[in-house]
């Protein structure tokens, strides 16, 4: 679906994109990750054609991004971190204007507003919509052509718990369905639950790029940590895979003398800045 | 099909913000102060009155209409889409049109523009100036709502434009300007809208004078689309 090929791009004398090279299967989620200003809105900005004076190569759907005409867009859908919706026009107005923008004929409007509980309020106009619903509607309005790329930015950023469980589910039908998936995100619980590979994008440049869990295993396995009282209390840390090489955890189990034991396996974070050095703010 | 829905829904969101009832109300003012002008002056009152407002209105109007739609960022779902540059300016013309020519064909009935002595209103001659007069003021519309990001900018911009374009046409307007302002694309139109039939070389300078502002807006919606996708270009 998408064959980048030593990618650089730049506004200035500095580089925003450096020698990137990948590719994302059809049907695959795939995550950029990366600190405010790493590049990654730029990669996307150069994978859906807004970025035409690139060095290097970008394929997406068989064409070269540089050389896109307007019909790319027939198949592609991006859901953008903020609302883009005429607030004046109903939700069900909003998508037929969208929906009429394209060749392709839609998906149905109210199997739309249904799937993201919004069928009651079709007819409310979008001014009178939390954020929750606005963005729960932008995401519809991705979907309406039925795109094979879908680019989410942010999808989950500002909602609360319900709405961000909603969202992750919905991203996880499409994936179901077969729609390859681009997700640019600073959030890493969303990354490691929803994406099947990730880039880190530090600086421009991919520092690391894997499936959630090999970049975690690949920074050691989990540590177990236990307590216990010998004239104050003292902990002590073992990895997991020598566990049975810990005499002194032997011995406390043995004599009932623990006060804790506990494991801790990386977080996709922890391995984030074990790599780049860099925390994602 | 998409220009048709393109130009369908631009009026629906001009309706929706109150264009068409702000038009009827200004139109029945319009009527009843030229039926308040001595007869004499009626005919240049009713082209002072289509040129400044029904035919001009685009330049005034697409700046709301383009700062609304920033600030909504519509621009950035519309540049990610197959809309073209094309198609979104010539919607924003003809649905903007659309109402320049019935306020304007209403004032040029009410107020006899052309009758002459056989009293037909010359109709012919005064929507064909008014829709030309509407393009290039809308374009023109375009082209500084898109390069500006507030109301107070906007403004400033359009008193520059204001002069140029409106000074030449009333001078012309009233035989204070000298001869060869006639092909001035500006009084090309207003010569339209007051019922006079222009010549095949002003007709052609207003025709080259819209490509080239077309031209123009097409490249400032390109930038903006950039720019609103978050390109710094």
């Amino acid at each position: 679906m998408i064959h980048v090929n030593h990618l650089s791009f730049s506004y200035t004398k500095q580089p925003f994109i450096s020698d990137m090279t990948f590719s994302v299967s059809p049907g695959e989620i795939f995550g950029f990750l990366g600190p405010s200003g790493a590049g990654k809105s730029t990669l996307q900005k150069v994978l859906t054609g807004m970025l035409a004076s690139y060095q290097g190569s970008a394929m997406v759907n068989g064409v070269e991004c540089r050389e896109r005409t307007k019909d790319f867009y027939e198949d592609i859908g991006v859901d953008f971190e903020f609302s883009a919706l005429y607030e004046k026009l109903t939700a069900r107005e909003n998508l037929r204007f969208f929906a009429s923008l394209y060749e392709k004929k839609p998906c149905p409007i109210d199997e739309l507003l249904e799937t993201v509980g919004l069928e009651r309020d079709g007819d409310k106009r979008v001014s009178q919509y939390s954020k929750g619903m606005k963005a729960r509607l932008n995401f519809v309005r991705a979907l309406l052509h039925d795109p094979a790329l879908l680019c989410l930015d942010e999808p989950t950023n500002g909602l609360d718990p319900a709405n961000s469980r909603m969202m992750k589910d919905m991203i996880l039908a499409q994936k179901a369905k077969g729609k390859t998936i681009l997700l640019t995100t600073h959030n890493m619980q969303d990354a490691a639950e929803l994406c099947d590979r990730v880039a880190f994008i530090v600086g421009g440049r991919i520092c690391a790029l894997d499936s959630p869990h090999n970049l975690i295993m690949s920074q050691g396995a989990a540590t177990v940590t236990y307590t216990w009282l010998e004239n104050g209390e003292h902990s002590a840390a073992c990895p997991l895979h020598r566990l049975s090489a810990d005499g002194q955890l032997k011995r406390l189990i043995s004599e009932n003398r623990l006060q804790s034991i506990h494991s801790s396996e990386p977080t996709l974070n922890d391995i984030f800045m074990d790599i780049t050095g860099r925390t994602l703010i | 099909m998409r220009l048709r829905s393109l130009i369908l829904w631009d009026i629906r969101f001009q309706a929706r913000y109150g264009f068409y009832f702000l038009y009827a109300v200004l139109t029945a003012i319009y009527v009843a102060v030229l039926s308040a002008v001595p007869e004499g002056g009626r005919e240049k009152a009713t082209a002072i009155l289509i040129f400044s407002d029904p035919a001009s209105m685009g330049l005034f109007f697409m700046g709301a209409i383009v700062l609304l739609e920033k600030s909504q960022r519509t621009p950035a779902a519309l540049a990610l889409s197959p809309v073209r540059a094309e198609e979104y300016i010539a919607a924003k013309v003809v649905s903007l049109s659309a109402i320049s020519l019935a306020v304007a064909a209403v004032l040029a009935a009410a107020a006899g523009v052309g009758a002459g002595e056989h009293g037909i209103v010359k109709l012919h001659i005064v929507l064909p100036g008014t829709v030309m007069s509407s393009a290039v003021f809308t374009l023109l519309g375009i082209i500084i709502a898109t390069r500006i990001g507030s109301l107070n900018q906007f403004v400033l911009w359009t008193v520059p434009v204001e002069l140029v374009c409106f000074v030449p046409a009333i001078l012309h307007l009233f035989r204070a300007a000298p001869a060869w302002l006639r092909y001035c694309p500006a009084a090309v139109c207003i010569d339209m809208v007051s019922g006079h039939a222009p010549s095949p070389t002003g007709v052609m300078t207003v025709m080259a004078l819209t490509a080239v502002l077309f031209a123009a807006a097409k490249h400032c919606v390109l930038n903006m689309w950039a720019q609103m996708g978050g390109a710094k270009l």
